[in-house]
């Protein structure tokens, strides 16, 4: 500003003053961000004309960090990528390096990490409407969904013993079994939990500043949706039905029927309305899994290759002893060669791991889509246009964790 | 429909009925707790701060193998063995980096002795970074104070992993039964014996 000189300032004040685009650094440390994405924004007055997101300030290495573990070893990582769902990721990522060696879950285990991974998906859309919400200026809702997020992390804690990092399944099976107080606890959440979802929405869903602030906001269409790749409520709000539950399924959800929630218009509201209704339909998952589960072991029996002995037998058994030293210093024994591409429906998307194996008791390489990355791509596409305020909903509705996106 | 829309627009009736809801909350439980006061019990099988475990003559159970450290994601366990007079294995130094570790437990699920424990201790800040720095004194020290007597064998035979039985079929499996549930629902408690259920009201107690 200070080096207009006073010949230039004449002329501006007789054309008339010329305006310049603000350049608006927004975040890593903004709270509306929901971590440490920063995006650039140019305005002008309060219109976005070109919003930039940067990512990376999270970033870990954790594909990196993937090629020096055991197969086992890697499992805690995959709990730090989408840190509020991790049993969603841990299940994901299990899947993959049992789809890798071909073996199979018992199916005791698969219908327990279908009812781990529904309650994730539960805390994680519980965790997103209370932010969103907070985000957008109801902020009444915040406590509400966190008391029975609460719920569903002591049933967290009791099962594996930590709430957020849970690291719980295991290749072929899962860690322990499920007890009596988990499911009857469970079963009473499911049986109450339909009302609290209406508590939410005699909050928020009729009310007139809520539907102000998300209705015809952020809108995409249903083909341009697929172009930018999106999946999840994001792809689901625009009209698609595609659900990775429905298309490849996984685990228990054969055995399971629920619906796949659509919306119409493809704007804020409709992403918030497929929520709370993919909300209902893993409630109803939830249900159908304590109910039907059969006995049964936890953990694939006839793969002693792949899946630690039980310890009774290391601490009275040679062979068994043996087997436990190779495969936690060596990794599983025999891993097959090959690669392959495994996917599931965690609660932000399609998270997807691709495994490059050469043989030995490490991935060669393991390389992961996650939704999170994907969904901060079209940020721009949603926001330029719009009104600056209008970027806080955009960022909330498409439900983007950076430790996913920068893993 | 029109005409009602325009009565619930002009009415405030869904602001009305937010409010109602809000206000209702006055009447019942907190759900929140005011931490340092009222401190939280984990349960059991928690995974905490490390122990190392005594056998019943006082010496530790570790044998100084090297599978928990080699488990570690975190690479935060070091064990020195040499070797004594009767060329026996002798674990010099056990360290562990709590802030490095990520508390998997997969130490506790890989190491065959069951040397090694995650207690329900969660509350360790302190001042200097030496003081998170685990020597084998302090780990013994720990299990002394969180795991000693009934609670360390309990311990490992409900949480060692992985047990016999996830490998096969047995009959006490718990599975879901509607007539146990009638009996028991709203008054399901946890191990520690606390409400492992919360209802509109907050805790019940």
């Amino acid at each position: 500003m200070s080096n207009i000189t006073m010949r230039e300032l004449k002329e501006d004040i007789r054309t008339g003053l010329k305006t310049k685009e603000l350049v608006l650094s927004m975040g890593p440390q903004h709270p509306s961000t929901h971590g440490v994405l920063r995006l650039v924004l140019e305005l002008d007055g309060e219109t976005v004309v070109k919003c930039t997101p940067y990512v990376g300030y999270l970033h870990r290495g954790t594909e990196k960090l993937c090629e020096h573990r055991t197969y086992l070893n890697a499992l805690p990582l995959s709990d730090r990528l989408d840190y509020i769902v991790s049993m969603a990721n841990n299940v994901g990522y299990v899947l993959a390096v049992e789809r890798l060696f071909g073996i199979e879950a018992p199916p005791r285990a698969k219908y327990i990490r279908t009812i781990v991974s529904e309650m994730a998906r539960l805390s994680g859309h519980l965790l997103w409407i209370a932010t969103h919400a907070l985000d957008i200026g109801a902020m009444t809702v915040f406590l509400y969904s966190f008391r029975e997020r609460e719920w569903l992390l002591d049933l967290f804690e009791h099962l594996c013993g930590a709430r957020l990092t849970t690291s719980y399944p295991r290749i072929g099976g899962v860690r322990n079994d499920v007890t009596e107080e988990f499911l009857d606890s469970l079963y009473e959440f499911t049986e109450e939990f339909p009302r609290r979802i209406e508590e939410y929405e005699t909050l928020i869903d009729q009310n007139r500043i809520w539907l102000q602030r998300t209705k015809g906001i952020g809108v995409i269409s249903a083909e341009e949706a697929i172009n930018w790749g999106l999946t999840g409520p994001v792809l689901r709000g625009s009209g698609v039905p595609y659900d990775v539950r429905k298309f490849a399924p996984y685990d228990a959800y054969p055995w399971v029927d629920f619906e796949v929630p659509v919306g119409k218009n493809g704007d804020v509201y409709d992403r918030y309305k497929v929520r709370m209704q993919e909300m209902r339909q893993s409630n109803r998952i939830i249900k159908q899994c304590i109910e039907r589960m059969p006995k049964g072991p936890v953990m694939a029996p006839d793969a002693p290759k792949f899946t630690l002995p039980p310890k009774e037998k290391v601490m009275s058994e040679m062979e068994s002893l043996i087997h436990q030293f190779v495969l936690i210093t060596k990794g599983p024994i025999a891993a097959p060669e090959g690669e392959i591409y495994s996917a599931i429906e965690a609660p932000k998307g399609e998270l997807g791991f691709y495994i490059v194996s050469d043989g030995t008791g490490r991935p060669y390489r393991l390389r992961l889509r996650s939704p999170s990355f994907v969904h901060a791509s079209v940020l721009p596409r949603l926001c330029e246009g719009h009104l600056v305020a209008d970027v806080i909903a955009n960022i909330g509705t498409i439900d983007i964790v950076l430790g996913e996106c920068d893993r | 429909m029109r005409l009602k829309e325009l009565i619930q627009k002009v009415l405030f009736i869904e602001i009305l009925k937010g409010m109602a809801l809000t206000l209702s909350r006055l009447f019942t439980r907190p759900v929140t707790r005011q931490y340092p006061e009222e401190k939280k019990q984990a349960l059991p099988g928690f995974r905490g701060l490390h122990a190392l475990a005594r056998r019943p003559d006082g010496t530790a159970r570790c044998v100084g193998c090297g599978l928990c450290a080699a488990i570690c994601p975190s690479e935060c366990i070091h064990v020195y063995t040499t070797e004594g007079p009767d060329h026996q294995k002798i674990v010099e130094r056990y360290e562990i980096e709590v802030l490095r570790c990520v508390y998997c437990a997969l130490c506790v699920e890989a190491c065959p002795f069951q040397a090694i424990a995650l207690t329900e201790h969660y509350e360790y800040a302190n001042y200097s970074r030496d003081d998170f720095y685990m020597t084998k004194e302090k780990l013994l020290e720990n299990w002394d104070k969180y795991m000693a007597g009934k609670k360390g064998e309990e311990y490992f035979k409900r949480f060692w992993h992985p047990l016999e039985n996830d490998f096969r079929e047995y009959e006490g499996q718990p599975i879901f039964d509607p007539e146990r549930y009638k009996r028991r629902k709203g008054k399901i408690r946890d191990i520690r014996g606390e409400w492992l259920i919360y209802n509109g009201n907050g805790r019940r107690q």
